[in-house]
């Protein structure tokens, strides 16, 4: 599926902002079942470009000039598919155990670590993981402003609220608990109404029999499929999010974003769905290489 | 019963401690007194004291002092280099390895699992190459003596070690304090140990940078080691920076001076990984630098130690540091560890569970004392409440043997009396690898006390190495 | 050397010396109202000075109406008040407790002695008869700190921060009680050439150590326009503008930079200002309207230094 990505971040500042240094994860994850066809992120101030140990591109950004806000807009146009095998970091230098290990926005309290009980199993699969994840979206409504990016698992699970990063941690927590690689996802989500979510953020969890990634969305209860757009992936959400930074200066921030996520008029395939995966590739590829040689 | 480091059991002195012995027994007491009072004086003036946590700002505290040396012969000292060089060798190896091709675990000496779920092994050091694949430059090395003298290392501090100032005020202290014995007992020196670091840090700058920038990072006044902060970048004549001092430009770090920008080459620093970038680990740090990581990960910086040396010295690798010695190096290890039971393992729990009262159990995740149970000095009540915190997560804990540390003589309220001690050599790999003779000799000055932190009532003694 | 260093030293001097001249500003106004005991005069007197710190609003708030003793407490020692004189005493020690590698041991006790000790006078209300203990203390430990300073450090850099930032904070200081003092007499016409109220210019004289130093100038009856060309344009009074400014300039020219050249160009500009500058010109001008002239010019070179020298974020 061709997705038509805009995003665009404003960071607005009570007082000039003397210096500020921020951590962009704004590009499209080079793996399979992404293509980017083309991409381009501005931002003011200098920058610096490198693949962190996720193998995520992160651009430093150095703003050494008073300012008063901050705009970075990425823009692009990403091929999608749905593929069987999503494992970059298994042939990376990163071992999948490196998920395995709680951290603290993944950490658990009595409450939660019971719940991820009722779903242990010996080995993990796709039907199990699914089973998990129905189980969170279950206990767990969609309520944007419910939670803070700082809360934690627990304290999510707890209040039985939150939104798609609180819903990936606590995926990740019980997937972990049961010592479960699975890692933080964030990228963009075509939805079902054209304009609307966009920023999104969900799991990988790894399957040892297959020895690969499964890519879950529990927010809305489906595989990663060809809406999802992956910019980065971590241990949780500081590992993995679009944009982290710290300034001198400045007084209080506000933050606008504005993701619009778009396909072409090519035919949507239903969530899951792989019958017609391999006829996608290859139109996918086909115009793709018309694309390139129109350049 | 415990080794005496002065006396034999039968209470003749040691022929290492003969010349300091007949001294000491010609100092009438009054003057001891008078040099006591004046060590006291001398520590103050210079300012070498440790901030209170938890008290009013502006206290402020000496650490003990006692005037009896710690003396070991030459070839002790032989045998201890060369145990620790091996030792340091072979964890700098194991970083190395850890850190990109992981033969250790392919082996299967140290389960894979050990290593990456545990928060000291980073991920952003991976396939990441530091010069000379040195990573800890500086290693401040644990050692207890038990029973019958045999040495064992008890911890391998190679984050940010530290104590190495009092060592050397220590010896600056007696060598004013007592010049006339320092004429009669062959001591090797130790001053030279801030020239031999500023050697180390210069000989792992990055590539092609020929007369590298160092400086020293600190947390701030506010650290209760600020002392010795300050101190080793004025020994070293390095600058003592903090984070808000530094900043990273296209990849180069730089501090800013009253001249402007200045490149920096070399970072000793004395903050944990955690704090050092706020921007790749804790993100509330007020006391990093942003950016850092991405310097040091592209080698343009280089850190001193290495970010994520905290895995080759966490207590769940411990045990398997004899295994990382004969691994790397194919040789025996020289120096011991404490028998170690990983409660991970079915028969070391078991037995661990069963003899709870006689060991010491730690948290491997847990530093300095805390979530620790010392088995011979807890309550019923005690041992019980540990057991149920071992058996929900045996994996979290190991134990050792209580061991009877060595004691040497102590001047404390009543006179001269034995006081258990432990020793913390320091160990330098850059270029190649050094240390100086000696170490920080720390002593529980409470009768019977294991217990040698500064914070818990420990004080400190000057270690001598005699040079024949 | 580091900027942080350098921003510390030289806010650390800037404090002590801030201390100092609060102590003399309160000091002149308690003279004043020893000698008159007209309530509404002492009244008038202690609101210019809660105005000159930048505090009447919050005293009023805090106090409802001006009196003599809540205001020397409230310039002194008040917590909420930051330029209070122990306020500044705090400030200063912090300053030297971040920097107590880079500087004399003595100058740390020093600061660090003044810190506890200021603790001493907070807790008995000053009245204005046992105030001039109080500010002669306060005097004595800035002279000392100062004193300390020129005699244990070494004379590089480090030791030209602090009378950086101590000459420009005492020109901004002596500025400042000038100004107050015509402010106080703004109600008549000052003829600046006539013999001046006797008790007025010479409390002012005093409160900045230039009684003696105007009979010694001038060998002559205190006239305003004297005691105005003394504190603006004299040079060898230590704590004239021209003195301080003189400083100023010439230790940025020790201290320059690839970026400071702007600053060294107006920092000249307001030392050619003082240096050739006639108090006829001045009178002509205004004293008042010259003063908020300078002000703004030494508040000017104060944040422009900032950005040189202290905070460098520019590369």
């Amino acid at each position: 599926m061709r997705l038509h990505i805009r995003h665009e971040t404003i960071y607005r500042y009570d007082r000039q902002v003397k210096h500020s240094v921020q951590c962009l994860r704004l590009t499209p994850r080079t793996e399979a079942g992404q293509k980017v066809l083309s991409w381009e992120l501005q931002a003011p101030g200098r920058r610096i470009e490198q693949l962190d140990a996720h193998g995520n591109l992160v651009h430093l950004l150095t703003l050494d000039t008073p300012h008063e806000e901050i705009r970075i807009s990425a823009t692009g146009v990403v091929d999608t598919e749905v593929v069987e095998d999503s494992s970059p970091s298994a042939r990376a230098g990163l071992s999948p155990l490196v998920y395995a290990l709680e951290t603290s926005l993944t950490s658990v309290d009595e409450s939660l670590k019971d719940f991820a009980m009722g779903y242990a199993v010996p080995e993990m699969d796709e039907h199990q993981a699914m089973r998990l994840a129905g189980a969170i979206r279950d206990a767990m409504d969609y309520v944007p402003g419910a939670t803070a990016v700082s809360d934690t698992a627990a304290h999510a699970f707890g209040l039985g609220r939150g939104v798609c990063q609180d819903h990936a941690h606590v995926m990740i927590a019980c997937c972990r608990l049961q010592a479960v690689p699975a890692r933080y996802v964030s990228g963009y989500l075509l939805s079902e109404h054209d304009d609307h979510i966009a920023s999104h953020a969900w799991v990988d969890v790894w399957l040892a029999n297959e020895r690969r990634w499964l890519a879950i969305d529990v927010t809305n209860r489906v595989l990663g499929g060809a809406q999802h757009c992956r910019l980065a992936v971590g241990r949780d959400y500081l590992d993995a999010c679009p944009i982290r930074g710290v300034r001198r200066g400045g007084g209080a921030e506000s933050m606008q974003a504005q993701v619009r996520v778009s396909a072409d008029a090519l035919p949507r395939s239903p969530i899951g769905g792989r019958s017609r995966l391999l006829q996608q590739v290859q139109a996918r590829q086909a115009t793709s290489q018309q694309e390139q040689s129109q350049q | 019963m415990a080794l005496n480091e002065m006396f034999e059991s039968d209470g003749t002195v040691r022929p290492h401690y003969r010349a300091y012995a007949e001294w000491l027994a010609a100092m009438p007491s009054q003057r001891l007194d008078e040099k006591r009072a004046e060590a006291d004086s001398l520590f103050r003036r210079a300012g070498i004291t440790f901030a209170v946590h938890g008290e009013a700002t502006g206290t402020e505290r000496l650490i003990p002092f006692d005037l009896v040396p710690r003396i070991i012969p030459t070839a002790e000292w032989d045998w201890l280099q060369r145990g620790l060089k091996q030792r340091v060798t072979a964890l700098n190896a194991f970083l190395q390895d850890i850190y990109h091709e992981q033969e250790i675990l392919r082996a299967g000496v140290i389960p894979a699992e050990q290593v990456f779920r545990n928060l000291q092994y980073r991920p952003e050091m991976q396939d990441i190459n530091v010069p000379m694949d040195v990573y800890a430059h500086i290693a401040g090395v644990d050692l207890v003596r038990a029973g019958a003298g045999e040495y064992y290392v008890l911890e391998d501090n190679l984050r940010v070690p530290s104590g190495v100032s009092y060592m050397l005020e220590n010896r600056q202290a007696m060598m004013r304090l007592f010049p006339e014995l320092f004429a009669n007992c062959s001591v090797a020196p130790v001053e030279h140990y801030p020239d031999l670091l500023l050697d180390c840090l210069r000989s792992v700058a990055p590539a092609g940078v020929r007369d590298p920038t160092i400086v020293l990072l600190t947390p701030g006044a506010y650290n209760s080691a600020y002392f010795e902060h300050a101190f080793l970048a004025q020994q070293m004549g390095v600058e003592l920076v903090e984070g808000q001092d530094l900043f990273v430009d296209d990849e180069v770090v730089y501090m800013r001076t009253t001249q402007g920008p200045r490149r920096v080459d070399v970072i000793y620093r004395r903050i944990d990984d955690d704090f050092i970038d706020p921007l790749a680990f804790r993100p509330d740090s007020m006391l990093g630098v942003p950016g850092l990581l991405m310097a040091y990960r592209a080698g343009r910086v280089n850190i001193a130690n290495a970010v994520g040396t905290g895995i080759a010295d966490d207590k769940s690798t411990y045990p398997y540091v004899p295994e990382i010695i004969r691994f790397y190096l194919g040789e025996e290890p020289v120096l011991s560890n404490v028998p170690t039971y990983v409660l991970r393992r079915p028969d070391d729990l078991a037995y661990a569970l069963a003899h709870l009262d006689e060991l010491v159990v730690k948290e491997v995740h847990g530093a300095g004392g805390y979530g620790m149970l010392i088995g011979p000095r807890a309550s019923k009540q005690e041992i019980e409440d540990f057991r149920l915190r071992i058996t929900s997560d045996p994996s979290r804990y190991i134990a050792q043997p209580t061991l009877a540390l060595s004691s040497c003589p102590t001047f404390v309220e009543s006179g001269l009396a034995p006081r258990h001690l432990d020793l913390r050599p320091f160990v330098l790999s850059g270029s190649d690898i050094t240390l100086v003779p000696g170490g920080l000799t720390r002593v529980a000055l409470r009768e019977g006390s294991l217990v040698v932190n500064s914070s818990q009532g420990g004080g400190t003694k000057d270690t001598w190495v005699l040079e024949r | 050397m580091l900027s942080r260093t350098a921003d510390h030293l030289y806010w650390m001097a800037r404090y002590t010396e801030r201390a100092e001249n609060l102590a003399r500003m309160l000091d002149v106004n308690c003279r004043m109202t020893l000698l008159r005991q007209d309530e509404d005069a002492v009244r008038r007197r202690w609101t210019a000075m809660l105005s000159t710190v930048g505090q009447l609003e919050p005293f009023l708030a805090a106090h409802g109406d001006v009196s003599e003793p809540a205001a020397i407490q409230w310039i002194s020692f008040e917590g909420s008040n930051p330029g209070s004189i122990q306020q500044c005493f705090d400030s200063a020690r912090e300053n030297a407790r971040a920097v107590r590698g880079s500087i004399s041991t003595e100058t740390w006790e020093t600061l660090n002695t003044t810190w506890l000790e200021v603790r001493r006078f907070r807790n008995h209300p000053l009245a204005a008869e046992v105030s001039g203990e109080f500010f002669e203390w306060v005097k004595f430990r800035s002279h000392l700190a100062r004193g300390v300073l020129g005699g244990t450090m070494l004379h590089d850099d480090a030791l030209k921060f602090t009378q950086l930032g101590a000459y420009l904070e005492r020109a901004d200081n002596t500025a400042r009680i000038l100004d107050a003092h015509l402010e106080m007499l703004a109600h008549q016409t000052i003829k600046f050439d006539d013999v001046g109220d006797y008790y007025d210019w010479g409390a002012l004289l005093r409160s900045v150590s230039a009684f003696a130093i105007y009979r010694k100038v001038y060998r002559d009856r205190i006239t305003p326009r004297r005691v105005a060309e003394l504190l603006i344009l004299h040079e060898p009074m230590p704590r004239s503008l021209r003195h301080c400014m003189s400083a100023v300039q010439h230790t940025l020219e020790e201290l320059a930079n690839t970026r400071s050249v702007e600053t060294q160009r107006r920092a000249g500009e307001v030392d050619a200002m003082l240096r050739y500058g006639r108090i006829e010109d001045v009178l002509a001008q205004g004293p008042r309207s010259y003063l908020h002239e300078f002000l703004a010019r030494t508040a000017d070179l104060g944040s422009r230094i900032a950005n040189d020298f202290l905070v460098s974020e520019a590369t």
